[in-house]
């Protein structure tokens, strides 16, 4: 790995290692290296500036969850030493809430999740970041109800006038990765489908997913077949009906040994315009960061794994209803 | 495989008609007349047993569905193939049956049956279902239901016996695996971790698995896994390993997977999850799919019918 220190034998190995060394190892200062200063992270709840942001909040995590565990599940990834690569790192992420922080007084609990990391990494640096955590799916864990949680990030934060704003594309800058992915099937493929669902094309399912596929989405939920696809993926549509779409990134990958599976960033940018996942309209505009990682077998997408960050979400409806309290 | 496009195709169609489709009596066809059935519950000789079986499981759950997760296969048209299919089972107990009356419950469960095909017939087979998973979600513990089984079915004396070595009748199948890598790797594992080498998890698996073990004990991480078979081990501490069949398959487009039955055969002699040592004969019937990855065994699957071992610890103590 050109520009790579030595130690790391591929993408997946550097982004596997460096991960584990952060958090499990306690190495937040080694952000200094790994994080470029700059580095802009976009987490749906807003945008970062900076390794120094980046290490607080991964310190205010460990102190609120310390013997939160990070476990690589995969790591779907585009790119070369030249251009840079894009890893779409998906992690099992634990841990026992043990410490005060963002979730409020430790309540003792423990949650498990998914969480998807879309990472820029070049000459031993990343420099450019999109993560989705299912803030949801701890939230539920913890004891909240994604909304209530919401309207409580909203007080801790200052009221309305001062929380943080959740991302939104006005808010975003340019970073150095200018890359949309490869140009592997398996990305395409994806991403037909998804735009296809998006499309109100509901067919899609049955005619491209295994009938014994596995699916985990957002809010840690997960379910076999057909039918949790089609109803989860309707009830989110729904409620943002005429909301565009668009698929920011895209990452097909048949390797050796693997499934074949692909990693597609997308969005939803529009208005909270009719009934569905987050209840009643509220003509609130929202916009939507959206990960889903996809694997292959004899019979169609047999796995199917989507984030979205629900608190965000409800974040801005909130703040838009102004119903904050 | 006329039919069909391939075996998997050949054993997913057939489950699916013989299922949702209703063609239990399609059984005639695809099952041998005196086909030997190894259920972990017990053993079941010729069509019409099977056929009678499937019946009752389908008047319990008429709304059952069978989704074929993998089918992890050897063999050749020739000489015959066997596949090991795993699938996740669901539906709804609104029918009386073996489970009593109705009620209503969602029950969702694993199986894997390892099927020996010949000529589209098949004629050899060794079946668990994750029954503990079941009479859990119907609000049993796995040693009441194994115990009010033993009382509906008449008591000690006339109960159904659940599948021990002695029972079994030579079958038509004689084959022993593929002798791939990858089925050696997921056997030398699991004689590992059975002659005490724990430490084989720590070496082998990636540190992000995902195990699921019968019961529907599922969770994450070589600990959790280290824990689960430990605690196997340690209620048949002296029981003898045996690896009965492997097969290893590197399919493109597919992970690195393998499939391997197994048995543990001795004595209740260890505490664990069975309660207190009774010193009981048991033998368990165990099947392990795996899935390989860059950093190691990733996904792991095994099953085995802790009522079927807590049934023979209940008619032991019961003597």
């Amino acid at each position: 790995m050109k520009g790579f220190s030595n130690q790391f034998k591929d993408l997946p190995d550097y982004i596997v290692k460096i991960t584990k060394e952060i958090w499990e190892d306690r190495g937040l200062a080694t952000l200094h290296h790994y994080y470029e200063k700059d580095i802009p992270m976009r987490f749906p709840s807003g945008l970062v500036r900076g390794n120094a942001g980046v290490i607080d909040g991964t310190l205010a995590t460990l102190a609120e969850f310390p013997d939160r565990a990070l476990l690589a599940d995969d790591v779907i990834w585009s790119g070369n030493e030249t251009d840079g690569f894009l890893s779409s790192h998906r992690i099992v992420s634990s841990g026992t809430h043990t410490g005060h922080g963002a979730f409020g007084a430790p309540t003792g609990k423990q949650f498990r999740v998914y969480t998807i990391a879309d990472c820029a990494a070049k000459n031993d640096v990343i420099d450019d970041e999109w993560l989705i955590r299912d803030v949801g799916g701890v939230a539920r864990q913890l004891g909240w109800e994604p909304s209530e949680f919401a309207r409580y990030q909203i007080k801790t934060e200052g009221g309305p006038d001062t929380c943080q704003r959740p991302f939104h594309p006005s808010h975003d800058v340019q970073g150095p990765y200018t890359g949309r992915g490869n140009d592997n099937e398996w990305g395409a493929k994806l991403a037909t489908l998804l735009q296809r669902m998006m499309d109100k094309d509901f067919t899609v399912v049955r005619s491209e997913y295994d009938r014994a596929v596995r699916t985990e989405h957002w809010g840690a939920r997960g379910a076999w077949g057909c039918e949790f696809v089609e109803t989860d993926w309707m009830r989110l549509r729904s409620s943002f009906p005429q909301a565009a779409f668009r698929i920011e990134h895209q990452i097909g990958r048949n390797d050796a040994g693997m499934p074949n599976r692909a990693a597609v960033r997308w969005s939803l940018t529009g208005k909270h315009s009719a009934h569905g996942y987050f209840g009643a309209p509220t003509g609130a505009e929202v916009h939507i960061m959206g990960i889903t990682h996809a694997e292959w077998g004899e019979r169609g997408l047999r796995r199917e794994y989507t984030l979205i960050d629900e608190v965000a979400i409800w974040k801005q409806i909130h703040l838009h209803t102004g119903n904050v309290t | 495989m006329s039919r069909f496009a391939n075996l998997p195709d050949y054993i997913q169609g057939v489950t699916f008609k013989i299922w949702e489709g209703r063609q239990i009596a399609s059984l005639h066809k695809s099952y041998g007349p005196d086909m030997i059935m190894r259920s972990t519950a017990a053993l079941i000789i010729g069509t019409e047993g099977v056929i009678k079986d499937t019946l009752a499981s389908q008047a319990a759950f008429p709304d059952r569905e069978i989704l074929g997760d993998d089918v992890i296969w050897c063999g050749t048209e020739k000489d015959g193939y066997l596949s090991s299919h795993r699938s996740v089972i669901r539906g709804r107990h609104t029918g009386h049956g073996v489970f009593g009356a109705p009620t209503g419950k969602v029950v969702t469960t694993r199986c894997i049956a390892d099927c020996f095909v010949q000529d589209d017939v098949i004629t050899d087979e060794w079946l668990c279902y994750d029954f503990s998973s079941m009479v859990r979600q119907l609000g049993h513990t796995p040693r009441d239901w194994a115990a009010l089984s033993i009382e509906r079915e008449g008591g000690h004396n006339s109960s159904v016996r659940p599948f021990t070595p002695d029972q079994d009748r030579p079958g038509p199948y004689k084959g022993t695996g593929n002798g791939h890598e990858l089925g050696k790797r997921l056997a030398d594992i699991l004689t590992r971790i059975m002659d005490y080498d724990i430490a084989v998890i720590g070496e082998t698996y990636d540190r992000a698995v995902n195990v699921y073990h019968a019961g529907d004990v599922t969770g994450w991480g070589r600990p959790f896994a280290e824990a689960q078979w430990m605690q196997l081990r340690t209620a048949f501490p002296d029981a003898k390993f045996e690896v009965h069949h492997t097969i290893g398959r590197d399919d493109k487009g597919e992970p690195d997977r393998a499939a391997v039955r197994w048995s543990l055969t001795g004595h209740h002699t260890g505490h664990g999850v069975f309660g207190a040592p009774t010193g009981a004969p048991v033998h368990i019937m165990g099947f392990t799919h795996a899935e390989f990855g860059p950093w190691g065994l990733r996904r792991e699957w095994s099953l085995w019918d802790e009522v079927a071992i807590w049934k023979q610890i209940l008619l032991h103590d019961a003597t």
